[in-house]
């Protein structure tokens, strides 16, 4: 009977209705300090929203600052194009490697997973330089660049949109695009009609997931830009090592990069399930 | 409010003075269209920087400026970087007075004095070193010549709660139980009695402010700029001579006083509300104007916003200003220059040897130091540069309530010193630091903490190649 | 097999990319690494010093204290979230009210970026501002103060991590129950067999290559964490959450030893390839044994 009654539908509903209790309690106290006077802040911490002392004024304060809207961009040009630009290549290589007799795969899969591991610190030094004087044609250089961090993004989200991406090809009937071939289509026609239609749903999770993964970072986007491109957690890192205290406006930053991503994942989360499915190291 | 200020400031620069109008423009006619970047830590006076003048200068010259606010560690990773590089991102940086030595070191700024005489042409008749307060003694080289010129300068002073000080029943209550009249703390033993008496964690009152975040600089800095000096351990307990900092190299970072230091200091956390093994400058400050403690060591750039805002502050009206704790003999040391009393903070823009605009940054610099523009910057940022901002009459009003900040540090600032003379200032604080962090939350005594401490900065000097052994 | 050059053109630009952007930086760190390189040194310029890098790292504390820092909390943080994440997929495969809802709010944390993860757990942190430090004392008389007790940070730090990562894991465990064949474990089933033993011989060698791909992406991420741990504790107190990735930070930004810097992120990078490598042998081997 207990052992029924704990599997019980209700007692699931419960059970799910407390963890997000407790998943959503830290948003939620970022939503309170972020509606908050900052007078009140300090003192018994209250949970409850208190409307008559709510104010906006932190959102107005940053969604008015035009270098927040900049930011704001930047990151969403930024994260969409690197999103779209892994997903791409990254499908291109996964076909590659499910599909063609390549010299020394394992190796190259192996090399290309590695490049996620490294420690992002010491990096940043050559790279740094790579941008400022390697690549530099005249007095334009990579450095604060749009270009510049959609291109350094790779190197943590291509790995990643390849591994996923290879189960998912690899799950793709090889015979469907041997038949085209023998039809006498060409690679690119068995790509953009085949694989490409059959690994939609996977190809939205890697878009997506290396969407948020290129909207988070941090650490590259606050050494390699400067004013022009700089990203929303760098503006982020400022509002809260700069003006230190000001907890209120960090936490409507915080509430605004949580926005955008939240939305797209409402909007998608059913079919990130469907989609994932890895499978690249079957052992 | 900003804007207001930008408007008053713009009104004030044309009408007030036509004929540096005039200079502006014609120094810049070739530089008309050029874009000048700097980078700056986002405080109080390089956000009026960057919202007020930048935009005034651009009115007068034509020369557009881009400014970086950033973090503090940020900005040095960035300027050092962009230096090192010879990248030329950035035409001016800011230099906090304890970098300028690593800086001159390494030779990566431009000479002021030498690059106005040589453009007579670029030098504004109304900028002159001669105006600055002694501060930008800190920016010039062995021969005098000047490489930043300052823009914020501030003193940590002894901020306490008049109306706590004042109220005739806490006065009578001390009496009683410490035998003697409560006043602002003289010495250490006074500054205890008084931290122990106001701690009240039930009244959300505690006695002592302690910048001792466990695991940033700022805990370092509390202790070997303010504690130590006080106690009569001078320039971190180094000596440049020997390149050493333990005793039994010549140094003095482990020596008794120095130990005897550090545990006064760790137990003052006693009497420090819960956040003071987190705070950094910012976190004191916001501690303070939370009305959560009595008395405390705070940055003079808070000092003046903790006295008067009422947006920000629970205290206004209610803060007093004065002198810090002391050590017998310490403040006699000071008045003969041999020691000091406490920091003497601020900073400087000045322009990297790798800018390519260094004609167009000069100008800006020109621009920030000019008479004209310091008193409502002092206003917006409670820093003094200028030797005639303290007699203006805007200053005066805001000194007064402030309990006489601005008073304090035009008259005892000689008092004050900033860090030491070290170019190796990052990279000794970073090897030392951790073991002030391990002393704050009891993991070392203060004895152990400062013993590895100076071991740990011999090893490092020696590493670096300052060591004369 | 098709013809090779036509698959090498395909994966040509991402080696391309992946050349630039992760295999140059490499190789400059890793001729760095062999010297004596820190810009306010008296001598600026680096000098060759061979391995002495490496000689001073197998005897630096600092180092190998941060090391192991890491180590456990990667292994706290991978275990608890592969055991948490794996329940609650199985409890989102089955059918509850508003399931939908359910599984977007325990998504919600992955779309939070580190950095505003530290900025939020702080808020909740702080004495004097945070709720969890009041209550705690007021309920518990627990005096929590995370910059006091390296305990506290070190335990608050892995359940932020938990909080933050746990949603990857739940979907991609997720993904791999809605592929479970049905047939084999109705057929157990039916043959009498015990729930533990449908889990341990029919579910987990099926979930086998989900498991070490999940596994693989929570190692390395964890293995080199640095954003929210900066924010939230920026290491301390003392050095007690100073995990590798933040140890080369301060290494390399504050203290501009680049030389010193370079070989510690090697051998970071050489220990997060071996643990991966470990744990891929062993997981191949658990299934070759099985066959």
């Amino acid at each position: 009977m207990t052992r029924s009654f704990i599997r019980s539908p209700l007692m699931t509903f419960v059970f799910w209705l407390v963890l997000s209790f407790m998943t959503l309690f830290p948003v939620w106290w970022m939503f309170l300090v972020s509606v908050r006077q900052r007078v009140d802040l300090f003192g018994t911490p209250s949970f409850l929203l208190d409307v008559s002392r709510m104010t906006w004024g932190n959102y107005q304060a940053v969604l008015s600052n035009p270098t927040f809207q900049k930011y704001m961009i930047n990151s969403l040009i930024v994260s969409t194009s690197n999103a779209v630009l892994v997903s791409v290549l990254g499908l291109l290589a996964a076909y590659a490697m499910s599909r063609y007799k390549l010299v020394g795969k394992d190796n190259i899969f192996f090399w290309v997973l590695t490049n996620r591991m490294a420690p992002p610190a010491v990096f940043l030094l050559p790279l740094f330089l790579m941008f400022t004087l390697w690549f530099r044609v005249g007095d334009w250089s990579l450095f604060d660049t749009r270009l510049g961090l959609v291109l350094l993004y790779c190197v943590f989200n291509l790995p990643f949109a390849f591994w996923l991406l290879q189960g998912i090809v690899d799950g793709i009937p090889r015979e469907l695009d041997e038949a085209a071939y023998v039809d006498g289509a060409s690679t690119f026609t068995v790509l953009t009609t085949i694989i490409f239609p059959l690994a939609k749903p996977g190809l939205a999770v890697t878009a997506i997931l290396t969407w948020v993964f290129a909207w988070n970072e941090y650490l590259f986007a606050s050494t390699l830009t400067s004013v022009d491109a700089r990203t929303i957690t760098t503006g982020l890192a400022e509002f809260v090592t700069v003006t230190g205290t000001n907890w209120g406006q960090l936490a409507a930053v915080a509430m605004l990069t949580l926005l955008p991503a939240a939305l797209v994942l409402a909007l998608v989360q059913r079919h990130i399930v469907a989609g994932l499915t890895f499978g690249a190291v079957k052992g | 409010m900003i804007k207001r200020l930008l408007a008053t400031t713009l009104v004030s620069l044309v009408i007030a003075q036509p004929a540096m109008a005039d200079f502006w423009s014609d120094a810049a006619a070739d530089l008309k269209g050029e874009t000048i970047r700097g980078v700056s830590e986002s405080t109080p006076p390089s956000n009026y920087v960057r919202d007020v003048l930048a935009p005034a200068f651009t009115e007068a010259t034509g020369i557009k400026v881009e400014f970086e606010t950033t973090s503090w560690d940020q900005m040095y990773d960035k300027a050092i970087k962009d230096m090192e590089a010879n990248s030329g991102i950035y035409d001016f940086v800011y230099i906090e007075q304890d970098i300028i030595y690593s800086y001159l070191a390494r030779d990566f700024l431009v000479d002021l004095s030498e690059a106005l005489a040589n453009k007579p042409e670029l030098k504004s008749a109304d900028f002159s070193f001669d105006d600055f307060t002694t501060f930008i003694d800190n920016f010039r080289n062995e021969n005098g010549d000047v490489f930043g010129v300052p823009m914020e300068a501030f003193i940590k002073v002894y901020l306490y709660r008049k109306d706590l000080f004042e109220n005739p029943k806490e006065q009578a209550a001390f009496k009683e139980k410490y035998g003697y009249d409560l006043a602002p703390a003289k010495n250490f033993e006074q500054y205890r009695d008084i931290a122990e008496f106001f701690t009240r964690p039930g009244d959300q009152l505690w006695g002592t402010t302690v910048q001792a975040a466990s695991g940033h600089p700022a805990s370092f800095y509390e202790f070997f700029e303010s504690i130590a000096p006080t106690y009569g351990v001078y320039n971190w307990g180094i000596n440049l001579d020997a390149g050493a900092a333990s005793v039994e190299n010549g140094g003095q970072m482990n020596s008794e006083l120095a130990k005897q230091a550090l545990a006064y200091w760790v137990s003052l956390l006693d009497f420090a509300p819960p956040e003071a093994t987190a705070s950094t400058w910012d976190e004191v400050a916001s501690t303070f104007a939370a009305g959560r403690a009595a008395q405390g060591w705070v940055y003079g750039e808070n000092a003046a916003w903790i006295a008067t805002n009422p947006e920000k502050s629970t205290v206004v009206g209610k803060v007093g200003v004065t002198l810090p704790p002391m050590n017998d003999g310490v403040m006699a040391d000071a008045e003969a220059g041999k020691g000091y009393i406490g920091y003497y903070d601020g900073g400087a823009f000045g322009i990297p040897y790798s800018s390519k605009r260094k004609d167009a940054a000069l100008l800006w610099l020109e621009y920030i130091g000019q008479p004209s523009v310091q008193a409502d910057w002092a206003l917006a940022g409670s820093r003094v540069v200028h030797q005639a901002t303290y007699d203006d009459p805007k200053v005066l009003a805001q000194d007064a309530k402030a309990d006489g900040y601005f008073t304090l540090m035009k008259e005892k600032g000689y008092l004050f010193k900033g860090a030491p003379e070290y170019p190796f200032h990052a990279q000794v604080r970073e090897a030392v630091a951790p073991f002030i962090y391990e002393a704050i939350i009891g993991q070392l005594s203060a004895d152990e903490a400062l013993d590895k401490a100076a071991a740990a900065a011999d090893a490092e000097l020696k590493q670096l190649g300052y060591s004369k052994k | 097999m098709r013809n090779s050059t036509t698959g090498w053109l395909l994966i040509a630009p991402t080696l391309f990319i992946l050349f630039i952007t992760g295999l140059l930086p490499f190789l400059y760190v890793l001729v760095v690494s062999f010297f004596d390189w820190n810009t306010f040194a008296v001598n600026p310029d680096p000098h060759f010093s061979g391995v002495e890098n490496f000689r001073r790292l197998v005897f630096d504390e600092a180092f190998l204290y941060s090391i192991w820092l890491t180590l456990k909390f990667t292994f706290f943080v991978v275990t608890s979230q592969l055991v948490i994440g794996f329940g609650l997929a199985k409890l989102l495969s089955r059918n509850v009210p508003f399931k939908g809802v359910f599984r977007t709010i325990h998504t919600l944390p992955l779309m939070v970026a580190p950095i505003a993860v530290g900025a939020t757990w702080r808020l909740l942190t702080i004495p004097g501002l945070g709720p969890i430090p009041h209550f705690l004392q007021k309920w518990f008389d627990v005096s929590y103060i995370l910059s006091r007790f390296p305990d506290q940070a070190f335990i608050t730090v892995v359940l932020m991590d938990i909080w933050h990562w746990t949603p990857l894991v739940t979907l991609t465990l997720l993904a791999g129950l809605s592929n479970l064949p049905r047939e084999p474990i109705e057929q157990a089933r039916i043959d009498g067999a015990r729930e533990w033993q449908i889990f341990w011989d029919i579910i987990l060698p099926f979930m086998k290559p989900v498991l070490l791909t999940t596994v693989f992406i929570r190692l390395m991420d964890a293995l080199r964490t640095v954003d929210e741990v900066w924010m939230l504790t920026g290491g301390g107190p003392g050095a007690e959450t100073r995990f590798i990735g933040l140890h080369i930070w301060r290494v390399v930004f504050p203290k501009t030893d680049y030389g010193y810097g370079s070989a510690m992120s090697l051998l970071a990078l050489y220990m997060t390839i071996v643990i991966c490598w470990l744990l891929y042998v062993a997981m191949t081997g658990m299934k070759d044994n099985k066959q």
